[in-house]
């Protein structure tokens, strides 16, 4: 498949290359659900003192993925309602050491399934995703190929180029123990120019140890997408999963890996128009917001968004620490003033997809967004932009129709399942319709039904099948 | 500016459920939303929003239009600003009216209607006439539909095919001729009776009797004819900035003209005593205003960029069929209410094959 749609919001308060180490804290709050996880198997007790690296707590419903302790301290569970507190922290770290009952692993998949269980449990399996569903990958299951992704284009999370400075060395070594983790399965790294300087030193790096096709894609949002990338590989969903790493995964592999150390910190991203200086920060998970808050954000009433502004969530004030996948915090402030007469105003600052504002005249600018809605709901009036932004190359408007018209099947035959969640139909909507919210919720809707259609066919079949026995029992009854 | 948004907040509770206005909510919110931007922020992703919004796009058309506003104004004199309040006021009491018995909000697609219906009507039109067509046009044509985004033709052209039908002889046979001298009629106001204001026939009506007007007098604008189509150099004025700021597809219009020039060419190269030549036909009549003001409506063409270009083919081409084969003399307005008609089956047989191939790609 060929891009097609995307555009690039310029937002203001653009994370800055380098990275800042974030002064200790002296309390962690460590959130038990994130994006994927939920962490519910609990493995502590109330005052018990940990050491970092140590589980805390796993997700069942995930592969048991396990949520690790961050640093040394004392656990305090029923403090603060949806975390785990870490109380008077100390930075002693914690051994890996392979444990006793891993024999059944060895014996299905031989070394690769080692080191598989090794990633799992020091916390660098959790950089992996699904291409198609975005969830966690079984650990110890098969791929049909690997997506290396070195972009994060949507503003703002932490972008590759900020977490592979001069740290080339670790992320080739990184791609050399994900190759010996598969067969023969294709592993493609995507990079923003494959003819640059870097993607030629990398080229150089692995040659001989892993076998990576460089792909170049524009640098459009959303291209980086992973649903996108498998599309425009022309891999098939039928032909097994696929798995999506970023730069801070291959990283991590190498630190699990070559150096059997747990993956503690992160780098995350700082960046929106309510930051007073945008940054890529090291950090690791439970860093208490507030800290960060009063640390770098600009007073006044602002959204502070776990994610970027398209598919970011509101990172309210029951989250009191950095959960174990946040990869930015983008800080918008909230829409105050009313403006007079705003729509007749030529709009030298406002940059917008039509070039319906003076600002069209000027070169690209970062403008500064607030959380207003910027006009009022009104009926589609058929205008095509959400088609024309559409990556995914789905009818925005048509899927809009149907729903409106309760016409889920409709809606489902119009590959609303294609739908990425971008945020750009939104974004772009004069109309102000929540497109995608809309499709989000259809997707699930559909999901759903699926399930239960699923469901009774096998209930039936049981039902069937009990039906037989129960003949065939009479029937030798009788003789 | 304060104290309008304090005078707003006192007035606001006899508006709202209880109050004894209550019914005028719809005015009241079109008013308040009028003067301040909307206080409505994002619940959910994405957070940010385009700062486009309906209002602007509008306003977009409105400032489009102002080339072709003032030279309706310099040819034909200031009869043009009564023509447009009563337009105004006559169909803005259709849009209230009902936004007011549906509950619903007032949609700015009015301030468009209203100011381009004046211009497609002939300068001495009686003004009880302008009001009897735009409530039509706005009642037939939109509100029926269930308002703008939902209605399938055009209700500017809807009011004028009306008023054309209804009162043939006021639609056709009462053409003033244009006001050729500095300061052109600007300081007069012409009606029918205006001893002045000579009644000349269109270009298009003189070419059926054989006789072509001049191209650069068209071009100017300086012929008899609808108050805003007659000068095309204003029409594309304003169409080429519709098309630069995307508020109209540049593929309606190109498919329009390209579908007619050719056409026209043709005629023209077959027989040049019969047909008069493609750009002429361009020039002449409404199917410049048509083609960039009019077909150009996102909510009346085709959605899909594959469609638009169908749609303007099927327009362009039954423009020049009619003015060259029928007793009209000028098509502009039934082929834009045909492709109207033709615009929805278009969508979906565009749709239909995209799906289908969406469908294959995916396996």
């Amino acid at each position: 498949m060929e891009f097609r749609g995307g555009y690039n919001i310029l937002l203001q308060g653009k994370p800055d290359r380098l990275t800042e180490v974030l002064p200790e804290p002296e309390i962690l709050y460590l959130p038990l659900c994130s994006r994927r996880f939920e962490f519910t198997e609990m493995l502590v007790r109330e005052g018990q003192r940990v050491k970092g690296g140590d589980v805390l707590s796993r997700d069942p419903d995930n592969y048991a993925v396990p949520l690790l302790a961050p640093r040394a301290g004392i656990v305090r569970l029923n403090v603060v309602k949806g975390h785990i507190v870490l109380e008077d922290i100390s930075k002693t770290e914690f051994a890996y050491t392979e444990r006793g009952e891993l024999g059944h692993i060895v014996r299905q998949m031989g070394e690769a399934g080692i080191k598989r269980h090794k990633l799992l449990e020091l916390g660098a399996w959790q950089f992996f995703y699904d291409a198609y569903t975005g969830a966690l990958p079984d650990p110890l299951g098969p791929a049909q190929a690997v997506i290396i992704s070195t972009l994060s284009l949507e503003p703002f999370v932490a972008r590759g180029d900020a977490q592979l400075q001069e740290r080339l060395l670790d992320f080739t070594r990184g791609l050399e123990h994900l190759q010996s983790l598969l067969e023969y399965q294709p592993m493609y790294l995507v990079m923003p120019d494959i003819s640059s300087d870097f993607a030629s030193q990398v080229r150089r790096q692995i040659r001989g140890y892993a076998r990576a096709e460089l792909i170049e894609i524009p640098l459009k949002y959303p291209y980086d997408n992973s649903n996108i990338l498998v599309r425009h590989l022309h891999l098939k969903k039928n032909d097994g999963p696929v798995w999506f790493v970023r730069t801070e995964g291959v990283l991590a592999i190498d630190r699990a890996l070559t150096l059997s150390k747990p993956c503690l910190s992160r780098i995350v991203s700082l960046g929106g128009p309510g930051v007073r200086m945008p940054i890529h920060m090291k950090v690791i998970p439970g860093y208490p917001i507030e800290a960060i808050r009063t640390r770098c954000v600009s007073p006044g009433a602002v959204r502070m968004l776990n994610g970027g502004i398209l598919t970011g969530v509101p990172a309210g004030p029951e989250t009191l620490g950095l959960d174990t996948e946040c990869r930015g915090l983008t800080v918008l402030a909230e829409h105050g003033e009313r403006e007079f007469l705003g729509f007749v105003r030529p709009g030298w600052d406002r940059s917008s997809y039509a070039a319906c504002f003076l600002s069209s005249l000027r070169a690209k600018f970062s403008e500064r967004f607030t959380t207003a809605m910027r006009g009022e709901g009104r009926p589609c009036v058929s205008c095509n932009f959400c088609e024309e932004v559409c990556p995914a190359g789905i009818m925005p408007y048509l899927l809009h129709k149907y729903l409106y018209g309760d016409l889920i099947e409709e809606v489902e035959l119009a590959r609303v399942d294609l739908c990425i969640e971008c945020g750009l139909c939104s974004f772009v909507c004069p109309s102000k319709i929540d497109l995608t919210r809309q499709f989000v919720e259809a997707k699930r809707l559909i999901e759903r039904e699926k399930e239960e259609i699923r469901r009774e066919q096998l209930k039936q079949a049981e039902l069937r099948l009990a039906e037989e026995a129960r003949r065939k029992a009479a029937k030798e009854a009788e003789y | 500016m304060k104290f309008l948004l304090d005078i707003l907040k006192a007035v606001r509770p006899s508006f709202e459920a209880g109050g004894r206005l209550r019914a005028f909510k719809p005015v009241f919110d079109a008013m308040e939303n009028f003067f301040f931007a909307p206080a409505a922020v994002t619940l959910a992703a994405p957070h940010v929003r385009d700062p486009l919004d309906i209002k602007r796009l509008m306003s977009m058309v409105i400032i489009a239009v102002l080339p072709s506003l003032f030279t309706a104004f310099y040819f034909f004199g200031w009869r043009l600003v009564p023509m447009i309040i009563v337009s105004y006021a006559a169909g803005g009491a259709v849009e209230v009216a009902f936004a007011v018995i549906r509950k619903d909000q007032i949609n700015e697609g009015f301030l468009v209607t209203g100011m381009l219906f004046p211009l497609i009507l002939p300068p001495t039109l009686p003004l009880w006439m302008v009001g009897v067509g735009v409530v039509f046009g706005v009642f037939v044509g939109k509100e029926l539909f269930g308002g703008t985004g939902r209605n399938i033709f055009n209700p500017a052209i809807v009011g004028r095919c009306f008023l054309a039908l209804a009162y043939p002889a006021a639609m056709s046979g009462n053409w003033t001729s244009a006001g050729s001298s500095w300061p052109g009629r600007m300081l007069e106001y012409v009606t029918s009776s205006n001893v002045d204001a000579v009644s000349t026939a269109t270009p298009l009506v003189l070419a059926k009797q054989g006789e072509l007007v001049s191209f650069w007098k068209m071009l100017l604008g300086n012929t008899s004819g609808s108050m805003g189509e007659t000068s095309a150099i204003a029409v594309i004025l304003g169409g080429v900035f519709l098309i630069l700021t995307r508020v109209a597809n540049w593929r309606t219009v190109v498919s329009i003209l390209g579908s007619a020039a050719v056409l026209a060419g043709i005629f023209h190269y077959g027989q040049p005593d019969r047909f008069a030549p493609a750009l002429w036909h361009l020039c002449a009549g409404s199917l410049l205003f048509g083609a960039f003001f009019m077909a150009t409506d996102p909510v009346t063409s085709p959605v899909t960029n594959a469609g638009k270009w169908f749609y303007g083919i099927i327009i362009g081409v039954i423009t020049v069929l009619i003015r060259n084969f029928t007793g009209y003399v000028e098509g502009v307005m039934f082929a834009i209410l045909l492709g109207n008609i033709a615009a929805p089956i278009i969508d979906e047989v565009v749709t239909k094959v995209r799906l289908r191939r969406l469908r294959l790609e995916e396996g």
